[in-house]
């Protein structure tokens, strides 16, 4: 009796493993998709941060992109310039220059220099207050309230004085700021430089306008775009041309940077070793890290 | 009619009354998981209702010819080696659990094969989640009901045909669809809103679950109101005059709170 129930068992359980196992390799063949081995290669050589920054929703839809044909290899920005040759070898291609493409934050205004400011009871994050109007004067700047600093995962852009500003040396360039900002205001462009120039405002208004909002914003005076032609005007506004970017900086544009009137022209990114010696002799508040070596209260009791 | 009856009390047993997410708390993990925007929750919602549709016919398939005491399949093949009354008592239903588990794995697996020749956006947006349908207690747990329906019915004749457990089996997924696209409509508006810090995902996602839980409880009873409704409508001139009684019981109701009505402020 026993005996025929384990064998019964154990013939359910080998007839069922013969059947299925035959279904699903007659699936396997009937079903088959052909993959390229190149992608599989390709998403090996990617970082797998997953991060966005190429425009594509993952590493393994950007590797498929780049198979065919559709994307170039250098739009890592989170690899560099080992991952783009790396995926060039792969695919066999000769990978040309690429620059790192970094954030700016096109607002330079802190609390201080925003005019026309409203308390703001409601919801604490830019996507809600940017549905209400008289915040602040300018409709043009940086909120403040940091939802690029929340969708940063690389802890990599903070809300400085009510001003977002991007910590270079820890940026990706994922873009993920670029997107949430409401306003708008930060644009991923590459660095051809270590530092470039950029443009910190927004506001298209006219000059009277922006005055009447800002302390620092473009008033549009047209002052740099007569001297150097990398500066754009447009609608009110002083754009840098990044396409025409030249790899030296020039006279002509540091004339053009000195003659802006509200120094909205500045340079951003990392700083160079020049900027770390100007500061070298100044005295630096040390940073204080927590210790949670112990709990224990050693106070005395003074009672 | 009975049948018709009784198939119409199952799937909407499943599909509302006893949600298989909201009232058994069963197949919580995508329903965390993949609850995060309507398109993609609806996706695993079908994927669920297809692959549960295949292992319950597959569990049903072999609980009845092959496990359940005296199933025709094991019985023939014990019937050559002992006597046909010791024949008819094996019970190989000690098998189940790793049978289904068995059963499902080879369905999800076939699943995945299917959608990734066929419909390659969805199994993309699948991704990782495809392969998690085979852990996922759902379907074993539609699997198992069934089984209690088959094998813990004191009446042989009680027993559940393939057209039941097949209803139980898609209107429990569908049930599990509308429960996870519910989520995921209420998760998108979340996305909205300021949740406090030690609230924000998952948590708030079984706070929300155990409320939307709390209203599906509203059906409660619904089953047996649909019962009465469906017997008293087959049989006829008794269930006319209870209609009746209803409506006069019912016209009755609103006349008296009509003036209730007319005190509350609008607006």
């Amino acid at each position: 009796m026993s005996w025929v129930t384990i064998s019964l068992s154990a013939g359910t359980m080998v007839g069922m493993a013969v059947i299925l196992s035959y279904v699903l390799g007659w699936a396997n063949k009937t079903f088959h998709v052909e993959v390229d081995p190149r992608v599989e290669a390709i998403n090996n050589a990617l970082p797998g941060a997953n991060c966005g920054g190429c425009g594509y929703v993952g590493c393994s839809e950007y590797a498929e992109a780049v198979v065919a044909g559709e994307a170039p290899v250098n739009k890592c920005s989170v690899g560099g310039k080992s991952c783009a040759a790396a995926l060039a070898d792969v695919m066999g291609i000769e990978v040309k220059e690429s620059y790192p493409y970094r954030p700016i934050v096109h607002c330079g205004a802190h609390y201080d220099d925003r005019l026309g400011r409203n308390e703001y009871y409601g919801e604490k994050r830019c996507l809600a207050a940017n549905l209400v109007t008289d915040i602040q004067g300018c409709a043009y700047g940086c909120l403040g309230f940091g939802d690029c600093q929340v969708a940063c995962n690389y802890d990599a852009i903070h809300v400085i004085d009510g001003l977002a500003t991007v910590d270079y040396e820890k940026c990706i360039g994922c873009g993920a700021c670029a997107k949430v900002c409401p306003r708008n205001i930060i644009t991923i462009v590459p660095f051809k430089a270590e530092k470039i120039l950029a443009v910190t405002c927004s506001n298209q208004d006219a000059g009277k306008d922006v005055m009447s909002v800002c302390k620092v914003g473009c008033i549009g005076c047209k002052a740099c775009a007569r001297i150097s032609d990398l500066f754009k005007m447009d609608e009110n506004l002083s754009k840098v041309d990044y396409d025409a970017y030249p790899l030296e900086c020039s006279v002509e544009l540091m004339n053009a940077v000195e003659k802006c009137p509200r120094n909205g022209i500045v340079f951003v990114g990392k700083p160079s070793a020049k900027d770390l010696a100007a500061v070298a002799d100044e005295e630096l508040p040390e940073v204080v890290e927590p210790d949670f070596k112990t709990t224990v209260d050693d106070t005395k009791w003074r009672g | 009619m009975s049948y018709l009856i009784d198939i119409i009390l199952i799937a909407v047993g499943a599909a509302l009354i006893n949600n298989f997410v909201l009232y058994y708390f069963v197949g919580i993990c995508p329903f965390i998981g993949v609850s995060r925007r309507v398109d993609m929750a609806f996706g695993m919602g079908c994927a669920v209702t297809f692959v549960i549709s295949i292992a319950a016919f597959l569990s049903w398939t072999i609980t009845t010819y092959v496990l359940m005491p005296g199933a025709p399949l094991s019985k023939w093949i014990a019937g050559f080696f002992v006597p046909a009354d010791v024949a008819a008592k094996i019970d190989l239903t000690i098998l189940s659990y790793i049978v289904y588990i068995f059963a499902i794995a080879s369905s999800v697996q076939f699943v995945e094969m299917y959608v990734r020749k066929f419909y390659p956006p969805l199994y993309k947006s699948f991704g990782v989640f495809l392969p998690l349908i085979t852990t996922n207690c759902a379907i074993l747990f539609a699997c198992l009901k069934i089984m209690g329906n088959i094998i813990g019915v004191d009446n042989p004749a009680d027993a559940w045909d393939l057209g039941r457990s097949l209803t139980l089996a898609v209107f429990g997924g569908v049930g599990f669809t509308i429960a996870i696209v519910i989520m995921a409509g209420i998760r998108e508006e979340l996305d909205l809103c300021d949740i406090p810090k030690p609230f924000q995902g998952a948590a708030i996602t079984l706070v929300v679950a155990g409320i939307l839980a709390m209203a599906f409880m509203g059906f409660t009873g619904v089953d047996s109101g649909l019962q009465k409704a469906l017997t008293s409508q087959a049989g006829a001139s008794t269930a006319e005059n209870k209609n009746a009684d209803i409506n006069v019981g019912m016209s009755k109701f609103i006349i008296e709170n009509q003036p209730i009505d007319e005190n509350i402020p609008k607006g």
